[in-house]
């Protein structure tokens, strides 16, 4: 979502931010993942400086796809430097001492590659596809800025124009910008680590300085915090082997700082009115506290959305839309950062519609109320649990099938950097297996209760953007 | 395992060559291997007595199929009626058959998908992802909502108020705002392509009957295409298309024509009071998809602003700090294309960005790109060539825009090699046969009171009719 490059106008690729399936190899196309599940062979290894390492060979396309996770992300970034991770994600492009000219990121295009980076609420990750003849010339890039970054004051202060810039053109000068995905949850949790501006209060960003990114450099970006993936067409004997030559030697890097991002059950609903000024419609959004990640009640929850917000057939779609025309669309879903898989800590359920006018919020959040409820009343029927389950199935498998690989190497990584166990891939259908109606009433009384739900408010403003420095006292001031 | 016992005897190596070097690095770039070749994978297809097109790409591993349905419908043929082929495209979405869409919903979503349709400049796209195993099902739902819809009355008038209040969002996105000017300026006001929005009481105006109206001259098998992509049963599938598609009306045929792009010199500067950025598009008339000329412009646009390795993006965003996301591209239109230069600026940096956009421009004009920059380009389009086909969604797109451009059948196959063949010297020609400055049109959304001025006495924009 928030990433160094932006995608381009008129250009296909990179609109197509999801990836290959091509990660069975030859064989499995004979057995199709229906019939007894997604396998995806892989090989994880640990290397002795801590890095984490997840090789998946497959030779469908010729092209290689590398990824490094590092465990840092939005959620865990030092208090009172607020937008740091993403700062840090657009410097680490800056070059690094093997590499300082061309940058990272033109020495993967002049290969015919492309590379990105992106900050998510528990990583930071960098990403990218080469032909697969220059996967050992990206190796040894990615390996050279995980060991010496160039981080100087040059790069800091127009990265940090650049960033201030994107702020701009996603939220400050952008109706809607923001408020499911960074107020939303600024007024849903309690935890300075949930419930701080992720994009970064402009007044934090000016603040920052260079040695802060050295220190966050040599605190967070160690192999020891890291997880590289590596997928496609290569032999995973000889890369493994020349990951050791060129991470092996990189220092593990000092502990981790032992964070705590818990939040505290919620008791009572919270409501919150925010104003827009670009809106010209009022909006109305919703946030539930969700069951920890891995649980069968999170299993279910996945499904509940699956019921409530996504595709033709959810029910508050139906409902405010179709039914009585509201808005034109009910969006939300689980961690409008990335996807039910990419976390790891508290998150939210939201859904939002953008309404007309005439609309009382209260009539919006009655009717949200009455399709919640039925979830509440009784068991859904068997029809309704295998369509949410095909559903998801096919979202999720669609995004094997993308060219890049991007989609298959984000939940190996996820699953390293925060389970241990990237071969959970392979094993997540069995967590919807155990899903019933009656776990689908239980997870639904427990967790869509009234108490542990935020409502947000849009109110449509003047049309005049507020002005950047008047933003940032307003939100520091939260 | 052997990985350790290796990983020792390197540690020692390394700390043997360079001591004392915390993390030493291996500081020599690795060589880069013979490329390995990329082949598209092989389609078939047949057509239907009415005229449907129907192509099949077998491909990829994962369990579901895509299915596209392209018809030459859309806003292309809206003559002055803006939006109606997007009114009728929505109200596609609400039953097919005598059913209601709950209950086609229901059904697709039990498959795995949903029905979306998408309309364009020139194609409505009708499609569903499912699960391998429903396809052919698929196939009967889709049929119905292209060919049976119910255009029921009684759901017209909330479906018609869902795009005023979807037109309302956008044009408060400065984005739309500048889109909207830029191509009323391309194409004047007098057809389609000069005419991305329509007017709130416009829009207000339709009716169901002229939706019908749309429906009956413009939907027919004689004006689609059909493509079915992913692991599917071909004869199950070949099967279910010609059942299901084999009774719809051949159609009339494709009536509107395309439009060529003017260009200027003419600025537009519209006022954004208290943006922080500027929302610019800069941009030139350029040649047909099919053209000698294109894969050079193709090549010409990575260079100049297409590519996050671009002169345009290495200048104004790594250099200076003006902007996270500028870029251009080439428009492809029936009758030709634009290119498009955009980006949002800092206000205050908006003549500066525009001096070194113009720089950029004229010094490609002037100086034939050094060697191994072109090199990099033409390396890279190559690469991104293969991401762009390695999909199901990517190999539909492109051979759906292969086919409505009526391109030769070896075009993507040619692709590449086309590519390759541009001379560093056809670079700087394409900069100086297609974007002359003094005939470029600009359009400006930004705070007026910040930038007017500096902006008013840039040279370029001196010698433009300019427009406030």
């Amino acid at each position: 979502m928030i990433s160094a490059f932006r995608s381009l106008a008129g250009f296909a690729l990179l609109l197509c931010a999801g990836l290959c399936a091509s990660l069975c190899v030859a064989p499995v196309m004979a057995q199709p993942a229906t019939d007894d599940g997604l396998h995806i062979p892989l090989r994880y290894e640990r290397l002795d400086n801590g890095l984490r390492v997840v090789l998946a060979e497959d030779h469908t396309v010729p092209t290689a796809t590398v990824a490094v996770y590092y465990g840092v992300g939005y959620r865990n970034e030092p208090r009172g430097m607020t937008g740091f991770a993403h700062l840090f994600e657009h410097l680490f492009f800056a070059g690094s001492d093997n590499l300082p000219e061309p940058v990272f990121y033109y020495y993967i295009s002049n290969m015919g590659g492309i590379a990105n980076g992106s900050t998510r609420l528990d990583f930071t990750n960098y990403f990218g596809v080469v032909p697969a003849n220059a996967l050992d010339a990206y190796l040894w890039a990615e390996a050279d800025r995980m060991a010496t970054p160039t981080i100087n004051l040059q790069n800091f202060q127009r990265e940090r124009d650049v960033v201030r810039n994107e702020i701009f053109v996603n939220v400050i000068n952008q109706p809607y910008g923001d408020w499911t995905w960074i107020d939303l949850p600024m007024v849903a949790n309690e935890n300075w680590h949930n419930a701080h501006n992720f994009y970064g209060d402009l007044s934090d960003l000016d603040a920052a300085t260079v040695a802060d990114a050295r220190a966050f450099f040599e605190q967070y970006y160690t192999p020891r915090n890291a997880v590289l993936v590596v997928a496609g067409s290569f032999d995973s004997d000889d890369t493994l082997a020349t990951i050791n030559r060129f991470f092996g030697d990189i220092p593990a890097g000092p502990d981790l700082p032992d964070i705590d991002v818990s939040e505290p059950p919620q008791r009572a609903e919270k409501h919150s009115v925010m104003t827009d000024p670009l809106a010209t419609l009022p909006g109305l959004a919703i946030a539930y506290h969700m069951p920890e990640r891995g649980t069968p009640e999170y299993f279910a929850m996945i499904l509940i959305d699956q019921i409530l917000v996504r595709g033709g057939n959810a029910r508050l779609r139906r409902r405010l839309v179709d039914d009585l025309g509201y808005g034109t669309a009910v969006s939300g879903g689980i961690n409008l950062l990335g996807n039910v898989f990419n976390y790891d800590g508290p998150m939210l359920w939201t859904a939002s519609i953008i309404h007309d006018d005439a609309i009382a919020p209260d009539a919006v959040l009655g009717e949200f109320d009455t399709v919640i409820e039925a979830l509440r009343q009784e068991p859904v029927s068997a029809e309704t649990l295998a369509s949410a389950r095909s559903k998801f199935l096919t979202e999720f498998y669609s995004q094997l099938d993308y060219s890049t690989r991007f989609g298959v190497v984000d939940l190996l990584a996820s699953f390293a950097l925060f389970d241990d166990d990237p071969g959970r891939i392979n094993r997540i259908e069995d967590g919807f297996e155990q899903v019933t109606p009656d776990l689908i009433l239980e997870t639904a009384r427990t967790w869509l209760r009234p108490e542990n739900r935020t409502v947000l408010e849009l109110v449509p403003g003047d049309g005049r953007p507020v002005a950047a420095s008047a933003r940032s006292a307003e939100e520091a001031g939260q | 395992m052997s990985i350790r016992i290796f990983q020792a005897a390197l540690t020692a190596a390394s700390l043997a060559l360079l001591p004392g070097l915390a993390g030493a690095q291996v500081s020599e770039q690795p060589p880069i291997g013979d490329p390995v070749p990329f082949e598209l994978p092989e389609t078939t297809g047949f057509t239907l007595d009415n005229g449907l097109e129907v192509t099949f790409i077998p491909f990829g591993l994962a369990p579901t199929v895509n299915i596209s349905l392209q018809v030459r419908a859309a806003n292309i043929d809206d003559g002055s009626q803006t939006f109606l082929a997007d009114l009728t495209g929505a109200m596609l979405e609400e039953g097919s058959a005598g059913r209601s869409s709950d209950v086609i919903a229901t059904e697709i979503a039990a498959m795995g998908g949903a029905l979306n349709v998408g309309v364009g400049r020139h194609t409505t796209n009708i499609s569903t992802g499912v699960l391998s195993q429903y396809g052919p099902d698929a196939v009967a739902l889709l049929a119905d909502l292209a060919l049976r819809p119910n255009f029921d009355d009684s759901e017209f008038e909330r479906v018609r108020a869902n795009l005023v209040r979807d037109v309302d969002v956008q044009r408060a996105q400065p984005g739309s705002i500048a889109t909207e000017a830029y191509a009323r300026i391309l194409f004047g006001p007098d057809h389609p392509y000069g005419n991305t929005l329509p007017g709130e009481e416009q829009l207000r105006g339709y009716e169901l009957s002229d939706v019908q109206a749309f429906y009956a001259t413009n939907y027919g098998a004689g004006r689609a295409r059909l493509y079915v992509a992913g692991h599917f049963d071909a004869a199950a599938m070949e099967a279910a298309i010609r059942d299901a598609f084999g009774a719809w009306a051949t159609g009339d045929a494709d009536a509107a024509a395309g439009a060529p792009a003017s260009g200027g010199p003419i600025v537009q500067l519209i006022d954004r009071p208290g943006a922080p950025q500027t929302t610019i598009r800069l941009g030139f008339p350029a040649m047909a998809i099919g053209a000698d000329d294109a894969p050079a412009m193709t090549v010409m646009n990575a260079l100049l602003g297409g590519s996050f390795t671009s002169r345009l993006t290495r200048n104004l965003r790594e250099d200076k700090g003006y902007t996270y996301s500028p870029g251009s591209g080439v428009t492809w239109t029936m009758e030709g294309g634009y290119w498009t230069f955009n980006a949002d600026v800092t206000a205050a940096d908006t003549a500066a960005a525009l001096r070194e956009t113009f720089g950029e421009i004229t010094r490609l004009q002037s100086e034939t790109p050094p060697a191994d920059e072109a090199d990099g380009m033409r390396n890279w389009l190559a690469g991104i060539f293969i991401l762009q086909n390695a999909s199901t969604g990517g190999l539909i797109g492109q051979l759906g825009q292969r086919d409505l451009y009526g391109l030769p059948d070896d075009y993507l196959d040619q692709y590449v090699p086309n590519i390759l063949a541009v001379s560093d010297e056809d670079i700087s020609r394409m900069a100086r046969d297609y974007l002359p400055l003094d005939q470029m049109v600009l359009v400006l959304v930004g705070d007026l009171a910040v930038i007017g001025d500096d902006v008013r006495a840039l040279p370029e924009v001196a010698a433009a009719e300019v427009r406030e």
